[in-house]
């Protein structure tokens, strides 16, 4: 018995999101719902078909395990609140997982609302305490400290990064879900203000409200359900609470390759079998670890090699086919995993990416101490 | 200093020996009685084998710069006057990495890998914050 037995045996069987951007109008529990609603009619399942349910909170009290398990109105059998910042959504794909493995339930639901673009969440707290006093705000700071040094040991350039985020738009002007789809250019990136230098505004998660569920069932009565099953081929995941005293804290290769470890093998896979990428991109520089760590490219080569379209819709290895979180919506990864399935199901029209049956979706959060990926396929 | 208006550090019992130290201008780190693992930030335990017996041991200051953000961004008031400051991961010699401010420089001097030495800022009377400045050739 081994991580290997769950290989193709959990399917992500419905997937449901709302409207995304500014919707001032509803609370991010409401839209926790409605994304909910979507989802298990999505596979054409009934609410008290769900046995399991997980739900990711928000910022303040928005997302509570409880009151969004009252406001549903389900008696789930197993369930609960999961928090690791932007690795969430993939711990959570990953606990049910293992729950509808073991037969604890038969259909989980996952939740995540916000409306943290109506409510104007700044993310202006710092990531630990003791950063404050020295000004380190924003869950950013470990991204700078990541391309500068990435800059300083390798030589790539702010010209090489600015090729994820001016891809990432050109894939959001074909997504009609997209919260930003004005083309943006070399110059328009370079003569953006600095946020945290050296990364620029276009380098940032454009901050949406709005609402993904998911429902994950067993390879077996996913096959029953409405929508073409996307099969769960390989999971992995790993912490790093003691990054802080590691020599490679930035670069997140400790726990990243770790994953890689147990994500490969569990697939029956390597790096070469994935035909599209999607990366928890909360800062462009998020992509750049990912390629190294999982090794799509050598180290410290990942800013040359996704030059030259490598990386667009039609390249060779598509990242954020959705526009990701630059510029499609700030949903901490879920929605790049919703745009994956639809991807693996034909559903994504003028994005669509030719033949697709092999997807790796990576997350990683807080100060980079959460990592976790899956590899999905049709 | 009673306008000083940037956060301070919240002093926990684990802690306070290192920000009474800063304050007579010394620069210690945790060391675990049980394994002699040397760690900060301070915690309530040592971080390699769990031990709550942790002495407290002067390190030499010295370190370099792993890495380092300029902030552009203003995210709290207190700062809106040193914009764009600096944030740097510092490397201790000892081997704990911690986040701290270089100072004495402009941000255009610094680099991945510089060496830095520690230097103390009397920031309020009951508060001083360990920072750090390059040590030039
Ligand atoms: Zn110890």
């Amino acid at each position: 018995m081994g991580l290997h037995d769950l290989r193709d045996q959990i399917c992500i069987a419905g997937v449901g999101d709302t409207q995304q951007g500014a919707v001032p109008t509803k609370s991010g529990d409401e839209l926790a719902i409605d994304a909910a609603r979507a989802a298990i009619q999505d596979c054409g399942l009934k609410k008290d078909d769900i046995d399991g349910f997980f739900a990711q909170p928000s910022y303040g009290r928005q997302g509570d395990y409880l009151k969004l398990g009252l406001m549903l109105g389900l008696n789930p059998r197993a369930g609960g609140a999961v928090e690791a910042s932007g690795a969430t959504g993939c711990y959570m794909i990953q606990h049910a997982a293992l729950l509808l493995h073991s037969g604890m339930a038969n259909y989980v639901l996952l939740v995540y609302g916000t409306n943290q673009k109506t409510n104007r969440n700044r993310f202006g707290g710092a990531l630990l305490e003791e950063h404050a006093p020295y000004g380190g705000f924003n869950p950013s700071l470990p991204f700078a400290f990541a391309f500068r040094r990435h800059m300083h040991l390798y030589g790539t350039t702010e010209e090489q990064l600015a090729t994820i985020a001016i891809n990432q738009r050109r894939n959001a002007i074909l997504n009609p879900k997209a919260a930003q789809k004005t083309p943006i250019t070399l110059d328009d990136y370079m003569s953006a203000r600095y946020i945290v230098e050296p990364l620029r505004m276009f380098d940032y998660c454009y901050i949406t409200d709005g609402g993904h569920a998911f429902v994950l069932t067993t390879a077996e009565r996913a096959k029953d359900l409405r929508k073409p099953p996307v099969y769960i081929r390989g999971m992995g995941r790993q912490e790093a609470f003691r990054a802080y005293e590691t020599p490679d804290l930035v670069m997140q290769s400790f726990q990243q390759e770790r994953v890689a470890k147990m994500v490969f093998p569990m697939a029956d896979m390597t790096s070469k079998d994935i035909q599209a990428l999607y990366v928890q991109d909360a800062y462009s520089p998020a992509i750049i670890a990912a390629l190294e760590n999982y090794g799509f490219c050598p180290k410290g080569e990942a800013g040359r090699w996704i030059q030259g379209g490598r990386i667009a819709l039609e390249g060779e290895l598509p990242i954020n086919a959705n526009g990701g979180q630059l510029s499609e919506t700030y949903m901490v990864g879920w929605q790049n995993t919703c745009d994956a399935v639809r991807q693996l199901r034909g559903e994504c029209g003028p994005r669509q990416i030719k033949d697709v049956e092999r997807i790796m979706c990576t997350y990683t959060g807080g100060l980079r101490e959460h990592a976790g990926a899956l590899i999905l396929r049709r | 200093m009673a306008d000083y208006t940037k956060p301070l550090p919240v002093i926990e019992p684990w802690n306070e020996p290192y920000w009474r130290a800063a304050q007579r201008h010394e620069f210690v780190a945790q060391k675990c009685r049980a394994c002699g693992y040397i760690h900060l930030p301070p915690g309530p335990a040592c971080t390699n084998c769990l031990s709550d017996d942790q002495d407290w041991v002067a390190l030499s200051g010295k370190g370099t710069i792993n890495s380092y953000g300029v902030y552009h961004q203003l995210w709290h008031p207190g700062f809106k006057d040193d914009l764009p400051y600096n944030v740097a991961l510092i490397e201790l010699a000892e081997g704990p990495q911690i986040i701290s401010q270089v100072t004495g420089c402009t941000n255009e001097e610094l680099t991945c890998g510089a060496a830095v030495e520690v230097s103390f800022e009397d920031v309020t009377p009951e508060v001083t914050l360990p920072k750090f400045r390059l040590v030039r050739p």
